[in-house]
């Protein structure tokens, strides 16, 4: 039963929503820190995740408010995930054992 | 004497039918990951192709235009989004299976910490899984690191890897790596040792509120 057990999803939401959200808090302090080329801005494709976060800049402000965005995304996605998997392994389960139910009526 | 024998022979019987019923779990747990990565990736390129097709924002689906290199047929508009579904969905499956495939070599180590510890029966059957911080790097490390290697050399083998100013993009974060044979492997080499050092983060975050909760044994 240990290859069957359930993955926890309020855990699995708060791991996969803080994992996400540090990467692309590093991903965007990295570009900061780096700092922008002469005459230009820093990370002008990472800020086209704007697009999709609004609010998202590569900037501080932008970083932070990226990772409570990738926490948020990251965490519905866990808990989505948990729940599909656990949901998967019972109706399998529950399956196998109608199908075992199924034969040993058929067979009496 | 014959009564060992025959103890013998039926542990022997045992463990094979213990190895068939963990090879058979592994495969399930195989096509159940697949299955719902699968499901998850394709919608979300669907989604965010329609979200760029909808955004007030100018040119949005220049760079999601990008993946139509890796997609055959993937494009920003209508029918784009359904043939991301697809490719989303088909590639996301096969990497989420190989990643499991990886990472069920630390079933064996699960199941003996499991014996190991003074958990009765009963509840093993509401047993909460616990992720193997060092099995689940090296699973997504490889899967991550030979990602980044087909794509690099699949850029190479179009010849357009001069052209590919986006790509290169990626030495912001791993130095070294370059739109060549050798800086895929020096990419995927640092993107294996990052993505290991997350996968410790995650678990540990993971196990632990799982222990918190009170579910972990």
């Amino acid at each position: 039963m240990v290859a069957f057990a359930k993955i926890d999803p309020v855990a699995l939401a708060v791991a996969l929503g803080c994992t996400w959200g540090l990467i692309l808090f590093i991903a965007t302090a990295i570009l900061l820190i780096k700092g922008a080329p002469p005459g230009g801005e820093a990370g002008p494709h990472l800020s086209l995740l704007g697009v999709y976060l609004p609010g998202y800049e590569v900037d501080w402000p932008g970083a932070f408010l990226g990772a409570v965005y990738l926490w948020v995304i990251g965490a519905v996605a866990g808990y989505v995930l948990a729940v599909l998997w656990n949901l998967t392994h019972k109706l399998y389960v529950a399956l196998i054992v109608l199908r075992a139910m199924w034969w040993k009526m058929m067979a009496e | 004497m014959t009564s060992n024998s025959y103890t013998g022979t039926d542990a022997g019987a045992e463990d094979n039918l213990d190895e068939e019923l963990i090879r058979a779990t592994v495969k399930l747990n195989t096509w159940i990951l697949a299955g719902v990565f699968g499901c998850i990736s394709g919608l979300s390129l669907c989604i965010l192709t329609y979200l760029s097709l909808y955004s007030s924002h100018p040119d949005t689906g220049h760079f999601l235009n990008l993946l139509g290199v890796f997609m055959p047929g993937y494009e920003v508009s209508h029918a784009g989004a359904w043939i991301g579904l697809f490719w989303g969905a088909l590639l996301g499956a096969l990497l989420a299976a190989l990643f499991y495939r990886v990472y069920a070599r630390s079933i064996g180590v699960q199941i003996e910490r499991y014996c190991d510890s003074d958990i009765n029966s009963r509840e093993l059957f509401g047993a909460t899984l616990l992720f193997d911080a060092n099995y689940l790097g090296l699973a997504l490390g490889a899967v991550v690191a030979c990602g980044l290697i087909i794509t690099t050399n699949w850029l190479v083998f179009r010849g357009t890897a001069d052209h590919s100013v986006h790509a290169m993009l990626l030495v912001n974060y791993l130095p070294g790596y370059t739109i060549s044979l050798t800086g895929s492997f020096v990419g995927a080499l640092e993107l294996f040792g990052v993505t290991y050092l997350m996968c410790l983060l995650f678990s540990r975050i993971y196990n632990g509120v799982v222990f918190m909760r009170g579910r972990g044994k």
